[in-house]
């Protein structure tokens, strides 16, 4: 009995700590939460003077607002994996379907599904907690693009990895919008943060995209030079990462990568 | 009409140092059925996926229809298709679905038509609303089939098309195979571990050792060279 529990124990072992992404989500989920909630807590704590409508408002467009990052690169990534997972790749890439043209049909489909995933949500939110994020008015649609192009941009990145190094990249699908998370600043402000990881935090989009929903909520104002670094940070990462996908297609080719992947 | 339906010059692939296919150079006339033999790792599938641009190769060059598969890709890729037991289609989705979504990438013409007909050919009209993953393996075979047939194919490759499949249903895949080349004019390359399938079909063999040419030319010849009257055979002298 004691060799087959033993057998089990090594099996789940390896499977568990076989692949450096697997390793980082085993150990990285106990750190984000503790980072997340120190962060949220203090600022809540040290921001009394908000009203509890005024605080649920700006946490609920926060969580709105995150799971259209999360939707669209999931959206994106999800609809990749389907073809490896069934182990169709061979007889998409046979197609006269171009590179470029799978790029624009994955960002459609995240696209389309992230409206889908959304709108319930939204329309939920307004119902029970008389929430009104369309208080962003028409900044909302820049917020909401924004977020979905980063969405994208992990997306190509996780879908490029998976391809190049297999399947045991997967998991990064369901975890790099966590990891991160805490530097977002979703919601808490970004002076929260220690100041080295403020410095690394403004490379992030998400970072000056929530920022400038909370000055629209809290002071009903926006700031140019903000939505100038938004557009400039969000327009090279997709543009990298795309080419980045891109790139993996063709080392997929040149290593015989996308005859072997599948479930 | 091309002259030369596949020619390749000089094909090599390596992986980090290991051969995998090795100075193949052949040329295959416009139409007919022709074989590719070999025993496990000789380089059989690499050799069919260098020709349908899956695999980039390490040297050499490939034609299909007497025209560049690095320059003219897109344009030769409308005139091939693939099937294989090894390579699936999205299970959660049905039958119908797929093979219209396929039709879409091919350009075809009358879309439905096109798969009622096919359909109707193949026994699969039945389950075209079925989803793919809850099929058996000879309904997938007849359904990838269908998806290879979809753009009237000039050059169709074939890996193992009868692979775990019951008698009376390879022989239905062979039939349809034969019939369809007639129709069509078409040229087949068909890899298969099945000897008498290989024997049955094909006049041309193309017999690889160790990703090398061991032998490319007639059947007859085969036999002839090998004073042997079977495919088996050979292979079985070949083992001792």
């Amino acid at each position: 009995m004691i060799n087959r529990i033993l057998a089990l124990l090594i099996r789940y072992k390896n499977i568990s700590f076989g692949s450096f992404p697997r390793l980082l989500s085993i150990f990285y989920w106990p750190t984000v939460q503790i980072l997340f909630w120190g962060y949220f807590t203090n600022f809540f704590m040290s921001n009394e003077s908000f009203g509890i409508w005024s605080a649920l408002n700006i946490i609920l467009s926060a969580v709105v607002l995150w799971d259209v990052l999360f939707r669209g690169q999931l959206g994106l990534t999800m609809s990749f994996f389907e073809e490896l997972w069934s182990r169709n790749l061979p007889n998409l890439f046979i197609t006269p379907l171009k590179d470029i043209e799978m790029v624009y049909g994955l960002i459609l489909i995240s696209l389309l599904r992230t409206l889908i995933g959304i709108t319930p949500a939204v329309f939920f939110a307004n119902y029970f907690f008389d929430f009104h994020l369309f208080e962003l008015g028409l900044y909302l649609i820049f917020l909401f693009l924004n977020l979905i192009i980063f969405g994208w941009s992990i997306g190509f990145i996780v879908s490029g990895l998976v391809l190049r190094y297999g399947q045991a990249f997967e998991e990064l699908a369901w975890a790099i919008i966590f990891i991160i998370l805490p530097f977002s600043c979703v919601y808490y402000p970004l002076d929260s943060l220690p100041n080295i990881v403020q410095d690394i935090a403004l490379f992030l989009p998400t970072v000056h995209i929530f920022e400038t929903m909370r000055l629209i909520l809290i002071e009903n104002k926006i700031v140019l030079h903000n939505v100038l670094i938004i557009i400039f940070l969000n327009l090279l990462y997709l543009i990298l990462s795309i080419l980045f996908f891109l790139r993996m297609i063709f080392v997929a080719r040149k290593r015989g990568l996308l005859f072997n992947q599948g479930e | 009409m091309p002259k030369t339906s596949i020619r390749t010059k000089n094909l090599s692939k390596t992986y980090d140092n290991k051969t995998v296919v090795s100075n193949v150079s052949i040329n295959l006339p416009y139409g007919g059925i022709f074989g590719v033999l070999g025993k496990n790792g000789a380089g059989k599938t690499t050799f069919l996926a260098m020709l349908m641009g899956l695999i980039t190769p390490s040297e050499g060059e490939i034609f299909i229809f007497d025209k560049s598969l690095k320059l003219y890709k897109y344009e030769i890729l409308k005139n091939i298709n693939f099937q294989s037991p090894y390579v699936d289609l999205p299970k959660k989705i049905t039958v119908m679905q797929n093979l219209i979504f396929y039709a879409r990438l091919y350009d075809v013409k009358n879309t439905k038509k096109k798969i009622f007909e096919l359909s109707e050919d193949l026994f699969i009209k039945d389950f075209l609303d079925n989803t793919y993953g809850t099929l058996s393996s000879g309904q997938k075979t007849r359904v990838n089939l269908c998806k290879a047939l979809l753009n009237d194919p000039k050059l169709l490759l074939l890996d193992e098309p009868t692979a775990s499949l019951d008698v009376s249903t390879s022989e239905f895949i062979r039939k349809y195979i034969r019939n369809f080349q007639k129709k069509n004019n078409s040229t087949i390359l068909i890899t298969s571990h099945n000897l008498e399938e290989i024997e049955k079909l094909c006049s041309h063999i193309i017999l690889l050792e160790k990703g090398k040419i061991k032998f490319d030319g007639k059947k007859n010849e085969l036999f002839k060279q090998n004073k042997s009257s079977s495919l088996k055979d050979i292979f079985l002298k070949d083992d001792k």
